[in-house]
């Protein structure tokens, strides 16, 4: 009794139960997606000087947004379109180099503690809960304190601060996918700890780690924000969307345009990373729902 | 007499996988009623569709529900409610996981008692549960005053099972749609639960729709059957009419074909080929290409139910199969 | 004695520290399955089956009791038993890999023994009855049926001598577990493998089995001939199982 390949038969038809949808991101999703390619856009142009120099002072300083400078001049005279296009580029390069860090961390510990558990995982959740039990500025002002102000401040307080949350989640998925059957099979076939978790966990949990990393992307953004603001970041004359901020703050009352340029795109790069993280999440970990009208 | 419930000709799909290709069934009060399936014939969707408890994505594309005369599928939001509320209890496969598992069984069942204006006021200890909570309670079999302070996690499953029971019986509904509720327990506890149930609905003249895929259980314990296949009802009748004598071809294979009913050293022929996965109205009939008495126009005539004896039978050649089986 | 447990008691400590109380799973059991038989193990949740069924995959160590495969305890390393013992396993939803095409997953067990898989892939899901094409497909365009075939096949790639099925058919249709059934029995008078079959469902267990161990409570109650539970066991808890069919 054979079965021909030619007939392809779903696993019934209840609806989308477990089944991986295979349909594209939502519409605003994809905005989201959409906004964040342009900044990306936005920081690629900044390596060329396309708006312009951002440490070049070209014109009287405090202009509004007007010709030759279309978001105003600040304190020195300097353009703020250049400054804010560096702003947005040096804030997602750190993030991002942040984000895959601890994607790279959280992934090694979060799936040898959820697949071994035991000892190992007890030990590396109390050192993640430990870390988490500190408010995300403290401990990014504690990394400041001893490595010194500076992007690799930025970066290591992001990563600090975005590690635990991933590894517990990431550490949940791979609970879950370590008691599936073909886990157990291939133990069973004789697959040694190596493959088992790099053939048969990591891909399966590689969906909540992509969803998860995005979202820790824009918190890395805030957290890079808010350390630059502080002054412990970036350090001027470099410009992040922190430091940009800070020093249009001064000036809030005078030139608000030094404060609105930086503020509007960091809203919006955080709010289009969530998005998209929203979209990828319904994507990788769908939820059944019954509309009960 | 017209019939509590009455399905009739209902189509629905979700998306482009067809789950029901015109559905009929009558279900009278007082009634016990199995309808047996297989995963993909159709009978869950039926059972939501009762209620109308259809996921977001499912489309009905023809055909009526009605309840009591009351049209479910067109009835307004408030309407809706009110039917569910008044006339309809439902029964999960999970137990578990169909109770709220934030409150204690007793506060959910005098949740369901209070929206019905039946809490007796000033009850037994107040932590505990009123007394009408252990009356229901004690209609499931549930003696233990334990159970009502217990959390539904706390429960094994059978007991949370028969709490559910005691919840969708708690307001005396005219019909109880049980959804494979036995599927996840123990034979021994699934003999009590079922006990439970089909008494409990005898006792205060419930109407049951019992889906199920096991067809000699359904028939030992309902007044009828409907047997499902592809969205459609291909047979139904009385219980011990419907297994002791089947006519539709796909019911007599599955009557056949159960392990339990294996002859030591004979081999069991199962029912060859996979129930079909529907994208559209099933041009013949949906069984014919499985069928070992299909003819040329099972492949392109819808049947229509034949009367034989007292069942209707959804197949062309129904008079004669009769005969034959 | 393809596999032996004797005596066999598993027991796990649970609750709090310093007030922990002792579960046994299994108690005092044995069981014995001799070359190319299929012995039957019926028992319902909480009778130990599960347990009983990683013990006797060498998943779980008995805490008094020995077990022993092929004469001998097993080996520290999974590798070492070179494929003579497989497992096809319960939920066809989780057997496979969604990630890895079926063709990959019916080789894993040669590929984690180092050896290449070639013809064996599209020559193993032949045998249980998928066409050699099923193996560029991905775990969700196949049915639970289908998907059981696939696993079947996986336990059959390294021939072994001994293959665990732990509700194999549990949940599949009706009509669908008698195709599975009867391909077991096919394959097994074709390569002689000894099996240990495990299900709730005595229907399903007599169908298949040579003989059949009953349990409960973590305790074997009775084990006789298959035969044995078409008409009349002896136990009243194996005489319960079978009015309930």
């Amino acid at each position: 009794m054979k079965e021909t390949a030619g007939e392809k038969e779903t696993a019934g038809v209840k609806g989308v139960k477990g089944r991986r949808p295979r349909q594209r991101l939502d519409p605003l999703s994809l905005t989201g997606l959409g906004c964040l390619l342009l900044l990306v856009l936005v920081a690629l142009g900044s390596l060329v000087h396309a708006g312009g120099d951002p440490d070049a002072i070209v014109g009287p300083r405090l202009r509004p947004p007007g010709p030759g400078w279309w978001l105003g001049t600040d304190n020195l005279g300097r353009s703020m379109l250049p400054r804010v296009m560096e702003g947005v580029g040096t804030t997602l390069l750190l993030s991002s180099a942040a984000v895959l860090v601890t994607a790279a961390l959280s992934a090694g510990f979060g799936i040898l503690a959820g697949y071994r558990g035991g000892y190992l995982n007890e030990l590396i959740m109390r050192v993640v809960e430990l870390l988490y039990s500190f408010p995300a500025i403290v401990l990014a002002i504690l990394v400041a304190a001893v490595a010194g102000p500076g992007q690799l401040a930025a970066v290591a307080s992001i990563v600090l601060v975005t590690i635990p949350l991933m590894t517990r989640l990431v550490r949940a998925a791979a609970v879950a996918v370590a008691e599936r059957d073909y886990v157990t099979a291939a133990a069973i076939s004789g697959a040694g700890l190596p493959r088992i978790l790099g053939r048969h966990v990591l891909p399966n949990v590689a969906g909540t780690i992509a969803v998860q990393g995005t979202y820790a992307l824009s918190v890395g953004i805030s957290v890079e924000g808010g350390l630059s603001f502080l002054g412990f970041g970036v350090q001027p004359p470099q410009a992040s969307l922190g430091v940009l901020i800070r020093q249009g703050g001064t000036y809030m009352m005078a030139a608000p345009w030094l404060i609105i340029g930086p503020g509007v795109v960091l809203v919006l790069a955080i709010l289009s990373i969530n998005v998209l993280g929203d979209g990828l999440r319904d994507r990788f970990e769908p939820r059944e729902t019954r509309s009960l009208i | 007499m017209s019939a509590l419930l009455e399905v009739d000709g209902l189509e629905v799909d979700y998306g482009t996988a067809r789950a029901l290709d015109g559905a009929d069934l009558r279900v009278a009060a007082g009634e016990a009623v199995g309808v047996v399936g297989e995963s993909g014939s159709g009978k869950s969707t039926l059972g939501a569709a009762i209620g109308r408890l259809l996921p977001r994505q499912a489309v009905v594309a023809a055909g009526t529900v009605r309840v009591a005369g009351e049209p479910v599928l067109d009835l307004p939001p408030a309407a809706l409610r009110r039917l569910r509320r008044q006339r309809l209890g439902f029964v999960f496969q999970d137990p578990i996981a169909s109770l709220d598992p934030t409150m204690k069984v007793g506060a959910q069942l005098r949740l369901v008692l209070r929206a019905h204006g039946r809490e007796s006021p000033g009850g037994r200890d107040g932590g505990r549960g009123g007394g009408d909570v252990a009356f229901h309670l004690e209609r499931v079999r549930l003696d233990d005053p334990r159970v009502a302070a217990a959390y539904p996690h706390q429960l094994s499953g059978g007991m949370a099972q028969r709490v559910a029971i005691a919840l969708a019986m708690a307001a005396s509904p005219e019909l109880l749609v049980a959804d494979e509720p036995t599927a996840s327990l123990d034979s021994q506890v699934r003999e009590e639960v079922l006990n439970v149930v089909f008494a409990l609905a005898r006792q205060a003249g419930t109407s049951i729709v019992w889906l199920s895929h096991d067809l000699p259980a359904v028939a030992r314990r309902c007044d009828r059957v409907a047997v499902m296949y592809a969205g459609r009802v291909v047979e139904s009748g009385p219980a011990a009419d419907v297994l002791g004598d089947p006519v539709h071809p796909y019911t007599a294979a599955l009557a056949r074909s159960a392990p339990a009913v294996a002859v030591p050293g004979v081999r069991l022929e199962p029912v060859p080929g996979r129930p079909p996965v529907l994208t559209g109205p099933s041009p013949g009939c949906a069984f014919a290409p499985r069928c070992p008495f299909a003819e040329d126009r099972c492949a392109t005539e819808r049947p229509e139910p034949v009367r034989v004896g007292a069942k209707d039978v959804l197949c062309h050649r129904a008079a004669e199969l009769e005969v034959i089986a | 004695m393809i596999l032996d447990l004797t005596d066999v008691t598993v027991s796990f400590t649970t609750g709090p520290p310093l007030r922990r109380t002792r579960l046994d799973a299994m108690r005092g059991v044995s069981l014995s399955v001799a070359e190319g038989e299929t012995l039957g193990l019926v028992g319902e949740s909480g009778s130990g089956k599960t347990t009983t069924s990683r013990v006797a995959l060498g998943l779980q160590r008995p805490t008094s009791g020995t077990v022993r495969f092929d004469g001998r305890p097993f080996p520290r390393r999974r590798k070492d038993l070179a494929g003579r013992m497989q497992a096809v396993l319960q939920h066809p939803h989780w057997s496979l890999n969604p990630r890895m095409r079926i063709g990959q997953s019916v080789a894993e067990p040669l590929a984690v023994l180092g050896k290449a898989a070639g013809e064996l892939v599209p020559e193993a899901l032949e045998q249980v009855g998928l066409e050699a094409g099923f193996a560029e497909r991905y775990p969700h365009e196949l049915s639970g049926g289908q998907r059981q075939r696939v696993s079947i096949a996986r336990a059959l790639i390294t021939r072994p001598s001994f293959i665990v099925f732990d509700e194999a058919v549990s949940a599949l249709d009706v009509s669908v577990q008698v195709q599975i059934l009867n391909l077991l029995k096919d394959l097994q008078a074709e390569y002689g493998f000894a099996a240990l079959f495990i299900s709730h469902d005595l229907g399903a267990v007599r169908y298949v089995a040579d003989r059949i161990a009953v349990m409960r409570g973590g305790e074997v109650v009775e084990t006789a001939d298959a035969a044995t539970f078409y008409a009349a066991p002896e136990h009243p808890y194996s005489r319960q199982l079978l009015e309930s069919l």
